[in-house]
């Protein structure tokens, strides 16, 4: 095991790492507003690939130009599973909402297959295609674009919810809804607002990794399980503490699998992610 | 109000329907030809069990453990493994295999038990998924290969049986002693102290309620029950693998059941191992074939409508209705005695 | 507590389910159920699977003057059963174990089939025939490379399919016509397999082989189906410094795999692949130019028509109706309904045990098959004795068969050009 494979690794992890986080941050934000247990996020990241897909194969825009587009979509389709399922579940218990994001998951698969076939489908071509050679450590220039993406969007969330008003705002519904309220603030806004920006994150990340992953229904089933122990890692709620669980994640994940062996990673990762909660049970930057 | 004299009658009453019903239960079998539909019966006799198991923690202790499969997982392998490599029957194999994963709950509940909500299912998926990884890599018991239980020789000694209506019998045998297990822990003061863990721990434990051992005692309790189900299972089945014995997806089930029919109500469990997979087999059936993802997408709108409208589950939302309709007539005879 | 009310309901919605009673079907037509993963992780697969059904039943009941050569292509159904018509009757069995024994229950008892096929994923195919043992319904696969699934004493499963204990003993014995043949000498490889049974079956017996060939093995690397990414994988692989890689994945897998060997830069002299991803049509058509040099197993290839012009014929047929070629899934899903039609022609009943002799006295010569084998005849464990695996390598965006060599359309490029010498 040389060193430069072990540096090698480090970064993929690291970039994987960075994926994982953006993907996370946007499961984040909606259990930190609202304390929902969202099963179906992986399947907006699904969506967000679909959305780069077709404005690649059917507008001939690059995913790069696309984001934007994506990002809207997305957005929009956060706010409407939160307007007509989300809302119902608001009060149920716990159970119920499981249950309601668990047959989102189901839908969002099946509609995926009826519409688009079970194909898998990968972008060709665009134009971040290729890979870097950088002293010495090679990695694919869509990988590398894919992380830079996260931090943008993950440092553009964490401003967003820190120093704009209605960030605040958002912040302050996810501690104390009631409070909150007798402060003016909309919860029924909030709500939609955290899910539309939870569902945005998942398609950006999509958006990004379909430069290089491919692209089906089921895809979303892939990253459902590692976005929740990076979540829980960070801290329900914590944008920072998603971010910089997401690293470990991704390095852990590479790392482990590299030394241990590539069978074992995700149990690595698990184990990790179980230690860390029984010494910190909330988490990294979790609330206590 | 009732008397104590209407009361016994009542009791009488009930376990004199209890009893008819257990035996049409037990003759069902023997009516239905089709092989199909006896598979369907067994098949929600089995869902039935699994979640009535979960629910001594999840619904009624309120830990929401989505982690079950680990302890379905460790029943039917252990069994298997005891049966193959070992030529132990399969009856003492499963008490094994019960017993081993009350052990393996007792280590999930002290690394466990000390978080939250969110936190604590968490924690569950990710000791499942782990025992899962550990199975899939191990070739003592067959990697990711699996493992096959012999056919040769069937009959009860062996747990092995040509005919459905032994794993039918089995079957229902096993879902009324969980029950039973179930409504023994309700009426009994455990029953008392998961309630109170449920709805006001930090209440409880003001009072010296000790909230770690009365989880762990109904996590144990779970997690055997849950293990009797998977040997059951892997008799059945005849060949288990970490993807069909070991997957969260199950996990997922064994709650969804409960939750669907209502989580901390006796027969809940029961409804909602019914609905769902009649649900999940009618769906598959009309519509699987032609391979769209139709029935996936039928089989989600019904459960999301079902969370949405019924959230404390079926069986809860008849109760609800139930109670609404005693309080309505209650104030109705209270108007009419004030009036009078 | 529950209510009397709410026990009789919950007794009486038993009752009504239960008690509902199933018709008796008529004999105008065969029924033969048909289980393929047609949702889920397989399910581009099962649906290419499901078109090949279709033809073959379509040309044995209608007939059609494009493939003369075909048995059966005078159409008007089996004319040892007076010209009754085959109906397949399918279930998707969501490459889940459980599910294909739920649906070969369900196609038994309530569709009355008289047989079954399927299932593409083996274990699946376990659990789905052992269901057709205990019910006595025969049970024929014609995908399912497990060597384990004709291990096991079972009367009626029959599988026309070789497996992959054949398949790999193909590998080494193609390495050593390598030395003999073409002066190339193979003595490093790595092993990289997916974590299933399939993969985990593939790699065991590898190894094995490789050891009494004399052949290091630098890394043997199992990995997790469905992961997010295979860095550390393809890492320790490099590491290896094989000649050869030779790898065993399904298609997402297979597609990550690739991209992974290209931004690493792994570009051993040949990549030795195990079928399954590697000969799906959706595999060069994503991958592109990456795809090409490429050397997987495969069962059938459209060049193979060269040496028998009954392959052409049915691929055109196939062409023109659905786009794709045939692939060597689809080849042997169409070859496995025609040799079920065979059987049951040949039994001039529907009964199962009849069916059942019939198809143990299968005798199908080469010449009658779209399959580079001898022809189909099975031992007594249900096994096709006369199949052959053959390598085939991509060469511009297209399958060529390279071995055996006497079948051979192409020669072989070794070693593989490197990646960004493309």
């Amino acid at each position: 095991m040389t060193s430069d494979i072990l540096v090698q690794s480090l970064v993929s992890g690291l970039l994987l790492g960075l994926i994982y986080a953006l993907v996370a941050v946007g499961l984040t934000i909606i259990f930190g507003v609202m304390d929902i247990v969202n099963f179906s996020h992986g399947e907006f990241l699904m969506f967000g690939m679909y959305s780069a897909f077709w404005c690649f194969a059917l507008l001939h825009l690059d995913p790069m130009l696309s984001l934007p587009l994506t990002t809207v979509l997305l957005f929009m389709l956060g706010v409407l599973v939160y307007k007509i399922v989300i809302r119902k579940v608001i009060n149920a218990p716990i159970l119920s909402q499981i249950f309601a994001t668990f047959g989102l998951m189901i839908l969002f698969r099946g509609l995926a297959q009826f519409f688009w076939k079970p194909d898998f489908r990968l972008i060709e071509h665009s134009s971040v295609a290729g890979t870097l050679n950088l002293l010495g450590i090679q990695f694919g220039k869509p990988q590398a674009i894919a992380a830079v993406g996260a931090i943008v969007v993950t440092a553009l969330v964490y401003l967003f919810l820190t120093r704009t008003r209605t960030g605040i705002a958002l912040e302050a519904t996810a501690s104390d809804k009631e409070a909150a309220q007798l402060m003016g603030i909309d919860s029924e806004k909030m709500f939609a607002l955290a899910w539309g920006m939870g569902a945005a994150c998942a398609g950006i990340a999509g958006g990004l990794i379909a430069t290089f992953f491919p692209i089906f229904p089921e895809v979303g089933a892939n990253f459902i399980l590692i976005a929740f122990v990076v979540v829980n890692l960070g801290g329900f709620g914590s944008v920072a503490g998603a971010f910089w669980a997401g690293i470990i994640v991704g390095v852990v994940e590479v790392m482990g699998g590299l030394l241990v062996g590539p069978q074992y990673k995700m149990a690595i990762v698990l184990a990790l992610f179980l230690a860390v909660l029984m010494w910190r049970p909330q988490g990294l930057l979790g609330k206590a | 109000m009732t008397t104590p004299r209407q009361r016994t009658e009542q009791a009488f009453l009930k376990l004199l329907v209890a009893v008819l019903v257990l035996i049409v239960l037990i003759e069902l079998p023997r009516e239905v030809q089709s092989a199909s539909r006896q598979n369907l019966m067994i098949l929600i006799l089995l869902a039935a069990q699994l979640g009535v198991a979960w629910n001594i923690v999840g619904g009624y202790a309120g830990q929401i453990s989505l982690g079950h499969v680990a302890f379905f997982g460790v029943g039917a392998y252990t069994s298997t493994v005891l049966l193959t490599h070992f030529g132990i029957n399969p009856w003492l194999g499963a008490l094994a295999g019960g017993c081993l994963a009350a052990l393996l709950s007792l280590v999930v509940g002290w690394s466990c038990f000390k978080l939250k909500g969110h936190y604590f299912a968490m924690a569950t998926i990710a000791v499942a998924s782990i025992v899962q990884i550990i199975f899939t890599n191990w070739s003592f018991v067959g990697a990711a290969v699996g493992l096959t239980i012999p056919m040769d020789e069937t009959g009860w000694a062996h747990m092995v049986f040509d005919d459905k209506t032994p794993y039918y019998q089995l079957a229902l045998g096993l879902l009324v002693a969980t029950l039973a297990v179930n409504f023994a822990i309700e009426k009994s003061h455990i029953g008392y102290y998961l309630r109170a863990i449920k709805d006001e721990p930090d209440a409880a434990q003001s009072l010296g309620v000790n909230l770690m051992r009365y989880k762990q005692l109904a996590l144990a309790t779970s997690s055997f029950l849950t293990a009797l189900g998977g040997t059951l299972y892997a008799q059945k089945e005849l060949y288990i693998d970490p993807n069909s014995v070991l997957s969260t997806s199950l996990s997922i089930k064994m709650a969804l059941v409960a939750i669907l029919g209502g989580a901390g109500t006796l027969f809940g469990p029961v409804v909602g191992a019914t609905v769902l997979t009649l649900i999940d087999e009618t769906t598959r059936g009309v519509f699987g074939g032609t391979g769209r993802g139709t029935d996936l997408i039928v089989y989600a709108l019904l459960i999301i409508g079902i969370a949405v409208y019924y959230p404390s589950g079926l069986l809860g939302f008849v109760q609800e209705r139930r109670e609404r309709l005693r309080a309505r007539r209650a104030r109705a005879l209270i108007d009419q005695e004030a009036a009078a | 507590m529950l209510s009397i009310m709410q026990r009789l309901a919950k007794a009486g919605m038993l009752l009504a389910i239960v008690l509902g009673s199933t018709v008796a079907s008529a004999q105008q037509e065969i029924k033969i159920g048909v289980i393929y993963p047609l949702t889920g992780p397989a399910a581009s697969t099962g649906q290419e699977l499901k078109n090949a059904l279709d033809l073959a039943v379509d040309i044995i009941n209608n007939g059609s003057k494009a493939t003369p050569g075909l048995p059966f292509s005078e159409g008007g159904g089996l004319p040892g059963l007076k010209g009754a018509k085959i109906k397949l009757v399918y279930a998707d069995h969501q490459s889940n174990p459980q599910v294909g024994a739920s649906e070969a229950e369900r196609l038994i008892s309530d569709e009355h089939v008289v047989a079954l096929i399927g299932c593409y994923n083996s274990n699946v195919t376990q659990t789905a025939s052992q269901v057709a043992e205990r019910m006595k319904i025969p049970f024929l696969n014609a995908e399912s490379s497990s060597a384990s699934l004709t291990a096991r004493n079972f009367k009626w499963f029959f599988r026309t399919t070789p497996h992959d204990g054949l398949f790999v003993k193909n590998f080494f014995e193609f390495y050593k016509e390598l030395k003999e043949k073409k002066n190339i000498d193979v003595k490093r490889v790595a092993i990289f397999n997916e974590n299933t049974q399939w993969g985990s079956e593939t790699s065991a017996l590898e190894n094995k082989l490789a050891g009494e060939a004399g052949i290091a093995v630098g890394a043997s690397v199992a990995y997790p189906a469905n992961s997010t990414q295979l860095t550390s994988e393809v890492q320790t692989l490099k590491a290896a410094n094989p000649q050869v890689v030779m790898e065993s994945s399904y298609l997402g897998d297979a597609l990550l795999a690739m991209k992974t060997y290209r931004e690493l830069g792994l570009s051993p002299d040949m990549i030795l692949a195990n079928d399954a991803g590697f000969s799906d049509t959706e595999f060069i058509r994503t991958l592109g130019k990456d795809a090409n040099y490429i050397i997987s197993r495969e069962v059938w290839s459209l060049d193979l028509a060269n040496h028998n012009p009954l392959i052409k014929q049915v691929n055109d047929l196939y062409f023109s109706r659905y786009k794709a070629n045939f692939t060597g899934n689809s080849a042997r899903t169409f070859t496995g309904v025609m040799v079920m039609a065979d059987a049951i022609n040949r039994a001039q009943s529907t009964d199962a045990d009849a069916i059942r002799r019939a198809l143990v006295a299968t005798n199908i010569p080469g010449d009658k098959l779209i399959m580079p084998w001898k022809g189909v005849k099975f031992d007594e464990t249900g096994q096709n004795q006369l199949g052959q695996g053959i390598l085939v390598q991509i060469i511009d965006g297209k399958y060529a068969t390279v071995w055996p060599f006497e079948l051979a359309a192409h020669d072989i490029v070794w070693p593989m050009p490197k990646w960004d010498q493309r």
